[in-house]
C-alpha cells in the first residue's frame, strides 16, 4: 500500500501510478496539455509541474511515479509562475487567431491561458509562419497553432497504429506532417482530431459552420455502420448533426472511432432521403399518401395469402435496422401472415457460419468480448481484413501485437501488414488445404482432449493434405509447421473469421475465442429476433414444438411449423413463380446479392415487391411500393453487436419527411393491424418489452440495463440448446480441387471507407474514395499493359464494366478487386453464386473475368 | 547492389530495424546527394518502417538533405576560431568567385555550399569539408586550388 499526500489530501494506492493519476483519485485536478488518457506519457508540455517534497526541482506529474510517503503540492505560487511562463513560451509562435479558429470555446490552450495568464507576451520578434494546409479533403492542418504536444502522433502510432503522421523538422521548425507533406492518404480515423488540444488539426467537414457553444444537445448512440457497435455522441444543432465524436469512458471503443463512424453520418442528411411513399403507376414510381400505400399493400397481401397461402409470401430483414424493427417484421410475417420465409443478407456468410460454429462448439462460441483480443497472446486472422471490415476490432488486434501477441494471417493482411508476424498467401481457393494441413499437424502434435467426442471423430476422419497437395497451394510444409507450432504455443488464441473464408472454413481449435466479422451494425440482432427461416426469436428452432408452443402462448398467435425459405431459396422460388410477394426492409438485394441479373429477373417475376428504405436503391427502382423509413440517427431502439452486446440507439434528429416520419417497426405494425393484430404499440419500449417476454435470451433486460452498457446476452435468460450436437461436414475425406484459371478471379474489395449503399451518399467518404476502381497487382497490370489510372474493361457472361485501374502490390496477381459500393459498378453484379448444401451459406462461383485495356 | 538490397544487408547488423534507420538514410542519400520522397520510400520499404516515421527522423538531422544538392558539397565552418581566422571573408570570396550563397548551389550544379557548425579543427582554422575530405588552414589562394580538384 502506498500513501501519498496531495494538496493535504491523503490517498492510498494499491499499485504505483503516476502522481497525475493519484491526484485524479484524490479529486485534485492538475492542468495538462500533452497528457491524454490512453496515450503513452510524454512529459513534453511541462504544464503538469508539481512540487514534491524532498525533490529539488518541479516534477512533471504525468511521468513521475508515486512513492510511499510522498508529499505533493499542485498549486503553489512557484508552480503558477512556472505555468504562466510556459504558456508565454507557447504563445510566442501561436497566432492567437481565436476569433477565426473553430476550436475556440473548446480549446485547452485557451482555457489554460485564461487560468494562468499571461495577459501579454514580451516576445518582440515575429511569429513563425506556416501556411494552413488544404491539401487534404478531410483534415485541415494549421501548424502555426500547433503546440507540439505530439498527442496526434502518439495516437496515430499508438492506439490507432496507422503511423501516418510524424513530427518533422527540428526546434521551432517542427511540424506535424503526413509523409506526403500534404494529403494524408491514411485510414482517416480522425482520432487525431479528438486528441488535438488546439486548432492545429481540424475537420474540414464543418469548417466555420458552427461554434462549440452552438451545440444544443448531445445524443449518446451507437454507430450504424458495422457490427462492432461503437458508442458515439452526435452533437446536434436544431435538426442537423454538427459532428459525430467518440467519448472517452462511454462504450468499449475507448474514445476511438473509425472513418465511417466519424465522417459517414452525412448520408443521413442527404437530399436523396425519401420523404413520401411511392407506388408504381404505369411503370413509374409516383408519390402517394401513406393511406393509399398501406391499403394497397394490405389488399395485395390478402389476395396473395388467400389464393396461394402464407408460404407464397417472404420477407427480407435488415442488419441496418434495430432489433425492434426486425422483431416486428418477423412477427408480422411469421405470426400474422403465417410464413417462415424470412431471412436477411446475414445469410451471405454471418448467419450460417455462426449457426455452424455453434453446432460444433456449443452455443455462444462467437460471443466473445472484443476488449479481450488486446490481452490475448496470439491472433489467427482468416479470410478478411478486420481493420477494414470492423475497424475498431482491428485496432484490438493491433493492440494485441503491441502487447507481444503473435498475429498470423491466412490471406492478405491488409491493414495488419505492419503487425503480422507473417502471413500465409496461398493460391486462390486453396485456403482449405492450408487449414486442413494445419489441423493435421496439430493432431500429430498431441492427443485429443476427449472433451468433445463428436468434433474429435470428425477431425480424425479429416483428410490431411500430402506434401504434393500442398505444392499446389504455394505454401511450403515448413510454413505449415511454423504456423501450427505458433498456434499450438498460444495460451489464449483468438481466431478472427472474415466473410471471404466462410465456405471453406473447417478447421478451428478448441479453446480458441472466435470472432466473426460483421459488416452491418445489427446482423446479430437480426438473428436473435428470429429473422431466420428456421429459428424463432431467441434462437429457438421453429421445428421444435416445445419452443414454438411457448412463444405462441406468449403471443397468442400461431406460427407455421415447417422451416421457411432462405434468402437464396426465396430468390429461386420467385424466379420459378413459387413465391408471389416479397417484403424487403432496409436491404438492397439487387445490389447486395451476387448475380444481379438473376436477382432482377426473380424479383421482377413477383406479384408484389414492397421495399422499405431510407433512400431509393436499385431494388426500390423495380418495386411496386416504396415506403420511406427513418435512418439510424432518427430512431430509437437497440442494436446487438458481434460480441452480442445489446446497445441503445437513440434518436438525434427528425427525418426529412417530418410530418410523415415513421420507424420501420411502426410501418409494419400499421399493416399488421389491418390484418387483425390486436396488440397496440405506442412506443418502441412496448416492442422491446414484448421481445423480453418472447425471447429467452433477453428475459428481464430493460432499456435501463442496456443503457448501463452491460447487456451482453444471455442476460438473465436461459442458455440455448445443449452444448454439442452432431453436425455434418461435406467431403471430410477429400480435398477441394484448386480452381486453376488463366483468367483472374473477381473478388469483392471490402474497403475501410465504404460499406455499400449508405456510405456512397456520404460526401466525406466520397472525397476519400470517390469512384469505383479495379485494384490489381502490378505484375498483372504489366501483363495486361495497363498502367495506374488507365481504364480496364472487365467482363464475363453476366456483364461488362469499365473501371479505372489502381495498383496494389499486396494483392495476388491471380485476383482483381472491386468494391460493392457504387451504383452501376458493384462487384456482386459479375459474381455467380451457389448455396452450400450443409450450412446454407452463399458461396461464390464463376467469378472469373476477362480483363483488358480499353483503347481510347 | 542497389540501395534496397544494400539497406536490407546492413539492417542485419542492427538489433532492430529502427536502429538501422540513420545508416540506411545515409546509404539512400549517397548517390543523389539528397533524399527525395522516393528515396525515403525505398528506405521505408527496405526496413518495413512507416513512411512518416522515416520522414520524421530524416528531417530532424541537418546532414540529411531534402532538396537537390550540387555534385560536391562544401561545408565551411564559421564558428568562433574559424571566424577569427577569416572564414567569413572566405564565404564572401566563394560567393564572388562561384556565385554561390550559403545554402545554395552553383548554377552549373557543381557545388553546394553549407555553413557548418564547429568541425573540431580550431587549431588549423579556417577549415572545411568537401564531400567527406577534410581541408584546413584555408586562404583565398588555396581554397580555389582545392575546390578546382572537384569537377
Amino acid at each position: 500500500m502506498i500513501k501519498v499526500t496531495i494538496d493535504g489530501r491523503e490517498v492510498e494506492l494499491e499499485n504505483p501510478v503516476t502522481v497525475l493519476e493519484a491526484a485524479k483519485q484524490a479529486g485534485v485536478i492538475i492542468p495538462t496539455l500533452c497528457y491524454f488518457e490512453g496515450l503513452t506519457p510524454f512529459g513534453g508540455c511541462r504544464l503538469c509541474l508539481v512540487e514534491v517534497e524532498k525533490l529539488p526541482r518541479l516534477q512533471t506529474s504525468c511521468t513521475i511515479m508515486t512513492a510511499d510517503g510522498m508529499v505533493v503540492r499542485t498549486e503553489t505560487d512557484q508552480i503558477k509562475a512556472a505555468r504562466r511562463s510556459i504558456l508565454e513560451f507557447l504563445l510566442i509562435n501561436h497566432p492567437l487567431d481565436c476569433p477565426f479558429c473553430d476550436k475556440a470555446g473548446e480549446c485547452d490552450l485557451q482555457d489554460l491561458v485564461a487560468l494562468y495568464g499571461p495577459e501579454a507576451g514580451r516576445f518582440a520578434e515575429g511569429k513563425r509562419r506556416h501556411p494552413e494546409s488544404f491539401d487534404d479533403p478531410i483534415i485541415v492542418r494549421n501548424m502555426e497553432r500547433c503546440v507540439l504536444c505530439t498527442r496526434c502522433v502518439r495516437m496515430c502510432d499508438g492506439p490507432q497504429g496507422a503511423y501516418a503522421i510524424s513530427v518533422t523538422g527540428r526546434g521551432s521548425h517542427s511540424f506535424v506532417e503526413p509523409f506526403s507533406g500534404g494529403k494524408y492518404n491514411c485510414e482517416y480515423c480522425g482520432n487525431c482530431l479528438t486528441v488535438c488540444p488546439v486548432g492545429a488539426i481540424m475537420s474540414r467537414l464543418h469548417r466555420h459552420s458552427y461554434r462549440p457553444w452552438f451545440v444544443e444537445k448531445e445524443i449518446e448512440t451507437v454507430c450504424g455502420f458495422c457490427g462492432v457497435g461503437c458508442s458515439m455522441v452526435l452533437q446536434m444543432r436544431e435538426n442537423s448533426i454538427i459532428r459525430a465524436i467518440p467519448r472517452a469512458g462511454v462504450g468499449f471503443n475507448k474514445g476511438l472511432l473509425c472513418v465511417r463512424g466519424r465522417f459517414g453520418y452525412e448520408n443521413v442528411e442527404s437530399e436523396e432521403q425519401l420523404t413520401t411513399p411511392l407506388m408504381k403507376v404505369d411503370g413509374d414510381l409516383k408519390p402517394v399518401s401513406w393511406e393509399e400505400a398501406i391499403t394497397f399493400i394490405t389488399e395485395s397481401l390478402k389476395e396473395i395469402k388467400d389464393a396461394f397461402g402464407g408460404k407464397a409470401i417472404g420477407a427480407v430483414a435488415s442488419g441496418r435496422c434495430t432489433n425492434e424493427d426486425n422483431y416486428m417484421l418477423q412477427k408480422f410475417i411469421r405470426f400474422v401472415l403465417g410464413s417462415n420465409n424470412i431471412d436477411s443478407s446475414a445469410r451471405n456468410y454471418y448467419a450460417p457460419a455462426e449457426a455452424y460454429l455453434e453446432r460444433i462448439f456449443g452455443q455462444g462460441i462467437t460471443a466473445n468480448l472484443i476488449s479481450g483480443i488486446a490481452n490475448s497472446d496470439g491472433v489467427f486472422v482468416v479470410g478478411g481484413d478486420p481493420t477494414a471490415i470492423n475497424p475498431i476490432l482491428g485496432l484490438q488486434i493491433r493492440a494485441s501485437c503491441r502487447g507481444g501477441g503473435k498475429i498470423i494471417a491466412l490471406g492478405a493482411p491488409g491493414g495488419l501488414k505492419r503487425f503480422v508476424a507473417y502471413e500465409l498467401m496461398p493460391t486462390p481457393y486453396s485456403e482449405e488445404i492450408i487449414l486442413s494441413a494445419i489441423v493435421g499437424r496439430l493432431l500429430k502434435g498431441k492427443a485429443l482432449s476427449g472433451e468433445n467426442t463428436t468434433v474429435e471423430a470428425k477431425l480424425r476422419s479429416l483428410k490431411i493434405p500430402s506434401d504434393e497437395d500442398l505444392g499446389m497451394t504455394g505454401i511450403s510444409s515448413e510454413d505449415i509447421v511454423r504456423a501450427s507450432d505458433d498456434l499450438a504455443g498460444m495460451a489464449t488464441p483468438v481466431v478472427v473469421i472474415g466473410p471471404d473464408i466462410i465456405q471453406r472454413e473447417r478447421a478451428s481449435k478448441n479453446l480458441a475465442r472466435i470472432f466473426l466479422l460483421s459488416e452491418r451494425p445489427n446482423y446479430q440482432g437480426v438473428m436473435d429476433m428470429g429473422c431466420l427461416p428456421d429459428f424463432l426469436p431467441g434462437g429457438r428452432p421453429v421445428e421444435l414444438e416445445m419452443f414454438r408452443h411457448q412463444i405462441e402462448g406468449a403471443l397468442g398467435l400461431k406460427a407455421p411449423q415447417d422451416k421457411g425459405l432462405t434468402l437464396f431459396e426465396m430468390i429461386n422460388e420467385a424466379e420459378t413463380g413459387g413465391l408471389k410477394a416479397l417484403y424487403v426492409m432496409g436491404e438492397n438485394p439487387l445490389f447486395n446479392i451476387p448475380d444481379s441479373a438473376k436477382v432482377k429477373k426473380a424479383l421482377g417475376n413477383l406479384d408484389l415487391l414492397v421495399v422499405q428504405d431510407v433512400h431509393l436503391t436499385e431494388t426500390s427502382g423495380i418495386a411496386d411500393v416504396v415506403l420511406p423509413a427513418t435512418a439510424w440517427p432518427e430512431k430509437e431502439g437497440t442494436f446487438t453487436n458481434l460480441e452480442r452486446r445489446v446497445q441503445r440507439v437513440r434518436k438525434a434528429r427528425r427525418g426529412r419527411m417530418a410530418s410523415y416520419g415513421r420507424d420501420d417497426w411502426k410501418i409494419i405494425a400499421d399493416i399488421a393491424e389491418r390484418f387483425g393484430m390486436t396488440k397496440q404499440y405506442l412506443r418502441v419500449e412496448d416492442v422491446w418489452e414484448e421481445i423480453t417476454h418472447v425471447s429467452a435470451l433477453h428475459t428481464g433486460l430493460g432499456y435501463e440495463d442496456i443503457a448501463e452498457g452491460k447487456a451482453v446476452w444471455p442476460y438473465c435468460g436461459k442458455p440455448l440448446r445443449g452444448m454439442e450436437g452432431d453436425f455434418s461436414v461435406e467431403g471430410l475425406d477429400g480435398l477441394p480441387r484448386i480452381r486453376g484459371s488463366k483468367k483472374p478471379y473477381l473478388m469483392i474489395e471490402r474497403s475501410l471507407y465504404h460499406s455499400g449503399t449508405f456510405s456512397r451518399r456520404s460526401k466525406a467518404l466520397l472525397s476519400i474514395y470517390p469512384e469505383p476502381y479495379l485494384m490489381i497487382n502490378p505484375l498483372l497490370s504489366e501483363r495486361l499493359g495497363l498502367a495506374e489510372g488507365e481504364k480496364a474493361r472487365i467482363s464475363n457472361e453476366r456483364g461488362v464494366l469499365e473501371l479505372k485501374v489502381k495498383l496494389n502490390e499486396d494483392v495476388s496477381d491471380s485476383q482483381v478487386f472491386l468494391s460493392n459500393t457504387f451504383e452501376g459498378a458493384g462487384a456482386m453484379g459479375l459474381i455467380g453464386f451457389g448455396i452450400d448444401s450443409v450450412i446454407g451459406s452463399l458461396y461464390i462461383k464463376d467469378n472469373t473475368v476477362r480483363v483488358e485495356k480499353v483503347r481510347v | 547492389m542497389d540501395i534496397f538490397e544494400e539497406i536490407r544487408a546492413l539492417s542485419e547488423k542492427y538489433p532492430d530495424r529502427r536502429g538501422a534507420l540513420l545508416h540506411a538514410l545515409y546509404v539512400a542519400q549517397k548517390d543523389a546527394g539528397w533524399l527525395s520522397q522516393e528515396a525515403l520510400n525505398t528506405v521505408s520499404n527496405a526496413l518495413n518502417l512507416p513512411q512518416a516515421t522515416v520522414k520524421g527522423v530524416a528531417t530532424f538531422y541537418s546532414m540529411y538533405k531534402h532538396r537537390p544538392m550540387g555534385r560536391h558539397l562544401i561545408q565551411l565552418c564559421t564558428n568562433v576560431a574559424c571566424m577569427i581566422m577569416g572564414a567569413e571573408s572566405l564565404v564572401d570570396f566563394l560567393k564572388g568567385k562561384y556565385g554561390v550563397e550559403p545554402g545554395g548551389t552553383t548554377g552549373d550544379g557543381r557545388f553546394s555550399l553549407v555553413i557548418m557548425e564547429c568541425i573540431g579543427a580550431c587549431d588549423r582554422a579556417p577549415a572545411m569539408l568537401v564531400d567527406t575530405d577534410f581541408h584546413s588552414d584555408l586562404t583565398e589562394d588555396n581554397i580555389v586550388e582545392i575546390i578546382e580538384e572537384y569537377k
